[in-house]
């Protein structure tokens, strides 16, 4: 295979805070200047529709590709997978931040998630996901870039200076991509088909951040088709495919907010990326308070369950319908066991539940 | 007043007052002269749990009529984190604005200055006496639980 460049994209965060597009336009930048890599910024990932230009180049890469995004890494693996972006993972050496205690990396707690029944989409390069909420500073993601463009790149076979002014897409060898038609359009800081930036053109059409959308991304390496999601949402978000397979399918169905049925999940594979608590947007392990106990469950918290029913009922009641409270897709299991005394497993499952892992 | 109850918890003893009703969740409820409405506060066994308060934060508006274990606020001590939640359906009339400016008083005085806000609700509460025997009966499982959670 003829060598080509890594690509990277930067998913933007949404909003306009400052500082953040400064990280991410100063990663940018360096690696253009640096010429190892295509690289490209999109607006947030997640909010993205299916047609979305950005989607549609991204899914015309069929080789390595790092993504920076201001998400946890699962989230944005799947929402990339959601979206007809797959690859194998490659795994990341980036620093440990400031927040992340020194336990297990990720690696290790892999080995010991729960067997999901994975993607439906196999191919064969690797995709590098970065959470820019991990450091403050360019130089630790542009270090780890040039890593990974060590490691997925062969050799060129070209002189450095040839692949920094080079199309990689004119290679000899290298008719696999389709490349976008819009091509020449390409911008120093935007992705091929991009609209000009505003004020540079007086056509109409705004360079605005897509609508902000709210919807489950599923982790398919946990999730283990048990359907219990489809039981419990009442407004039609899940389906399934030909396979039989649970699949999102209704996303603007789902109610803004309303994280309802990741908590019913067994599995922890349905994450929502913007949701607030750490475990529900994706993250590997709790993130703030790990040195102090969580007394929560103590001073009267609800169950995942009977917070979920309290979370749909909201959604219900707001759409005008009738409240269902615990009647309605909650899994047979747990009200089974409802009326039973605790025994000692159920206790050591409760601490586990309080370390809201 | 009647001499206060106390539960040991191992070798502390926490004072649980008489002249004052109880939620399951650790809050005391005590009456004002108005119908079911009354200041509610943390029992000395949060406290203890808890030990020093750093930080409170309500993240809902006062005037809100909340449901039993809503989420209604944050807190955070110097062993502990945790959600604060409605001690049962009512109304959060509003909070105590001297805890505002001072989460501590929560330690200093939490059966009164160190109150956290006004409520309003028709439901059954608990004597001091039934109130102890709860935290009787759920000493072992709590015990249970930190422990779980200092090991991990």
């Amino acid at each position: 295979m003829a060598p080509r460049k890594l690509t990277v994209v930067i998913s933007q965060a949404p909003g306009k805070n400052p500082v953040k597009h400064e990280l991410e336009e100063e990663i940018a930048t360096q690696l253009m200047l640096a010429g190892t890599c295509e690289v490209s910024l999109i607006p947030n990932l997640y909010d993205l529709p299916a047609d979305h230009h950005g989607l549609l180049w991204l899914r015309s890469i069929s080789g390595d590709l790092v993504v920076l995004s201001w998400l946890y890494e699962r989230a944005a693996r799947w929402t990339l997978d959601r979206n007809g972006i797959s690859g194998l993972e490659g795994i990341t050496q980036l620093p440990k931040g400031a927040d992340d205690d020194e336990d297990e990396d990720s690696a290790e707690e892999s080995a010991d998630a729960p067997q999901g029944i994975g993607s439906v989409r196999k191919t064969n390069r690797h995709i590098y996901v970065m959470d820019l909420r991990q450091h403050h500073e360019a130089a630790v993601y542009l270090e780890e870039i040039q890593r990974i463009a060590r490691e997925a790149v062969p050799p060129p076979a070209l002189v450095p200076l040839e692949m920094s002014f080079g199309r990689p897409e004119a290679s000899p060898g290298e008719a696999i991509a389709p490349v976008p038609a819009a091509v020449e359009f390409k911008l120093p800081l935007g992705f091929p088909g991009m609209v000009p930036a505003a004020g540079e053109t007086a056509v109409a059409v705004p360079v605005t951040d897509p609508r902000r959308r709210w919807y489950p991304v599923i982790d398919y390496s946990r999730c283990t088709n048990c359907m219990e999601c489809i039981d419990f949402c009442l407004f039609g978000v899940y389906g399934v495919d030909q396979l039989d397979r649970i699949l999102v399918e209704e996303q603007d169905n789902c109610k803004r907010g309303c994280p309802a049925c990741s908590r019913v999940c067994p599995a922890n594979a349905i994450i929502f990326p913007e949701h607030k608590t750490a475990a529900i947007a994706g993250a590997p392990t709790s993130a703030a308070g790990d040195f102090k106990i969580d007394l929560s469950k103590l001073f009267g918290a609800p169950t995942a369950l009977e917070l979920a029913a309290q979370e749909r009922d909201t959604e219900l009641v707001a759409d005008g319908r009738e409240a269902v409270g615990l009647s309605i897709g909650i899994p047979k299991r747990q009200s089974a066991q409802a009326e039973q005394p605790k025994d000692d497993l159920d206790n050591l499952m409760d601490a586990l539940d309080d370390l809201d892992l | 007043m009647p001499d206060p109850l106390q539960f040991m918890m191992g070798e502390y003893q926490a004072i649980i007052p008489v002249d004052r009703r109880y939620f399951r969740n650790h809050m005391w409820f005590q009456m004002s002269a108005e119908m079911n409405t009354g200041r509610v506060g943390l029992t000395a066994y949060a406290i203890r749990l808890l030990q020093d308060v750093y930080f409170l934060d309500w993240t809902i508006d006062p005037q809100t009529q909340v449901v039993l274990k809503q989420e209604i606020g944050e807190i955070e001590s110097s062993k502990a984190v945790s959600s604060i939640f409605a001690p049962a359906a009512g109304l959060i009339h509003d909070f105590n604005p001297a805890l505002m400016q001072d989460p501590s008083l929560i330690n200093g005085d939490n059966y009164s200055t160190g109150w956290m806000f006004h409520f309003e609700t028709q439901v059954e509460t608990m004597s001091a006496e039934e109130y102890v025997a709860h935290l009787s009966g759920s000493w072992e499982e709590t015990q249970r639980v930190l422990k779980g959670q200092y090991n991990a």
